[in-house]
């Protein structure tokens, strides 16, 4: 098992936060359906017209969380990345998108899958930090839009990461 | 090849030896040129249908214990099979199409003969990149009349065929997220039936066509739903910290088989869609994703990492050795549980399990990739 142990501890405050800081799009029949949700907390519902790669969401502004070879950990050298953004998001109003990718290796639907639980280790990160679950929205691409599409390790180890897209 | 060799050979002994099954496996056939307007046109598909049929071998008349023949011409075709007494086993008649029709007697001629499905009259989905974006084609099981279901130019995978390739479901990226989408194949109608917080993909139309098991991560993880096919009434069926992706459906849609790498690698798991707890399937193998439950319940083929590559691994759902069948991924099994379509690059194979034979059915379409076929 690879149950990171704040998810636990922090799903039941996050999810106060989440309830009070929800806002403009309060429908929430997805959120926690089944009562249980043993390893993450729910996702808030999408904004509407906020999409990662539209005009309206800010990439870049942060560095991206690498990750290892069909690993969704972030690593302890990567964390700071991390915490970076969950204090700018403190002192922000401004919601976030995290887009998870992965190395060309693999199956497609598989990296699709992996690509979202990067996505939501950083997100569960942010949350530990303080930040609100219902400020973070996930999606993940796979292994579509590589920041390098040249193949071999190095290419590889760019193209494995979280993004960061503030919603403006 | 061997088909053909073997019916223009005056020696038919030496073609024998470069089959790797033996001679008794399989039927002898011969193949009489209909006759008929239409009748080189609808030859020409039942001797291709025929010999990647896999359950025949195409043989000259002196030797065949049976024989397919008739006439076309008009919109019809009169198909008969009569064995090595003259007696006819098989007459029917047909309208349609030259291939439609070839296809359906070629269906035909394998259940009357073998007592199994054909995979002639069945249509397989694929992702191709020809366009220069990831669109949804659809076509014959041979690759043939292929066309491009979508046209978004965003990102569009992960395609299921539905019971007689009626619907299809795939995701899409246009909205921003990856959303699930189906299709109603005849009318070519659109909609958008999933479209919860996160990501939302790998939908399988069950074989009743009523459900459809996907990956969603709206709770908070990629974990496993079955659906309704309009996408209402989601239940969860995993709860892990893992990865869950690829479910596949029992053929009597009791049971999923999927992927999940909560044990820190990706490997496959059975679980009934009703919900309860999975159970692994040991394979051996290190990296197992991309599971396809055969038609008859027995077997499962899937992609597994080798070395640097990928291959394609079939194993006995019940348990046993995982075999490594061909170098690729994506394997989707085909109607009767003899054939896989498996991606390799730039194309997609059909593999004849019993034989090994490997035939290129779609190429020129960019990178191609996850294939579904229809029942």
């Amino acid at each position: 098992m690879r149950l990171l142990p704040y998810v636990q501890l922090f799903a039941a405050a996050a999810l106060a936060l989440a309830t009070v800081s929800c806002k403009t799009n309060p429908k929430d029949e997805f959120a926690g359906v089944d009562g249980d949700f043993v390893s993450g907390v729910p996702l808030p519902s999408r904004q509407d017209g906020a999409a990662f790669m539209g005009g309206n969401v800010a990439k870049g502004q942060f560095p991206p969380v690498q990750f290892g070879y069909d690993s969704f950990e972030v690593s302890p050298s990567e964390l700071s990345k991390v915490q970076a953004v969950a204090e700018a998001m403190k002192g922000s109003r401004s919601d976030m998108i995290i887009a998870g990718f992965t190395d060309e290796r693999g199956t497609e639907e598989y990296n699709r899958g992996l690509g979202e639980r990067r996505a939501l280790a950083v997100r569960e990160v942010l949350i530990s930090q303080g930040v609100s679950g219902g400020r973070v929205q996930t999606v993940s691409f796979g292994e579509e839009m590589p920041i390098d599409s040249g193949g071999g390790e190095a290419a590889w180890a760019a193209n494995r990461r979280a993004e960061f897209g503030v919603i403006r | 090849m061997v088909a053909l060799a073997g019916a223009v050979a005056p020696v038919l002994a030496q073609d024998t030896a470069t089959i790797t099954v033996r001679k008794g496996d399989r039927v002898s056939l011969a193949l009489a040129s209909l006759g008929g307007v239409s009748g080189p046109a609808v030859t020409k598909v039942l001797q291709n249908d025929l010999d990647l049929a896999g359950w025949f071998q195409l043989v000259p008349a002196a030797q065949a214990s049976y024989t397919v023949g008739g006439t076309a011409g008009g919109g019809s075709l009169q198909g008969k099979v009569t064995d090595g007494a003259g007696s006819v086993v098989l007459s029917k008649t047909y309208t349609g199409d030259d291939r439609s029709m070839a296809h359906e007697f070629a269906d035909d001629v394998v259940e009357t003969l073998t007592g199994n499905k054909g995979i002639a009259t069945t249509k397989i989905a694929f992702v191709g990149t020809g366009s220069g974006a990831k669109e949804i084609y659809l076509a014959d099981y041979d690759g043939d009349n292929s066309r491009r279901l979508t046209s978004d130019r965003s990102i569009s995978v992960a395609p299921s065929l539905g019971p007689g390739a009626r619907n299809l479901a795939y995701t899409g990226y246009q909205g921003g997220y990856p959303d699930v989408y189906v299709i109603d194949v005849a009318t070519g109608a659109r909609n958008r039936v999933i479209n919860a917080p996160g990501t939302n993909s790998g939908a399988a139309v069950s074989p009743d066509g009523g459900r459809m098991a996907l990956t969603m991560s709206k709770d908070g993880n990629p974990e496993i739903y079955v659906t309704g096919l309009r996408g209402g009434g989601a239940k969860r069926l995993t709860r892990t910290s893992g990865v869950e992706s690829s479910p596949t459906w029992s053929p009597d849609g009791g049971e999923l088989i999927y992927s999940s790498d909560d044990g820190g690698s990706p490997q496959l798991y059975r679980i009934s869609a009703g919900g309860g707890s999975p159970r692994q399937i040991p394979t051996g193998q290190g990296y197992c994703t991309d599971p396809s439950w055969s038609p008859d319940g027995k077997k499962v083929a899937f992609t597994v990492r080798s070395g640097g590559g990928f291959s394609v691994a079939v194993m006995d759902v019940a348990g046993g050795a995982a075999r490594i069948v061909a170098s690729g991924q994506n394997p989707v099994w085909g109607r009767g549980g003899r054939h896989l379509i498996f991606s390799s690059g730039s194309s997609l194979n059909l593999l004849d399990v019993p034989t090994g034979r490997t035939t290129t059915i779609v190429s020129g379409l960019g990178k191609v990739s996850e294939p579904t076929w229809s029942f």
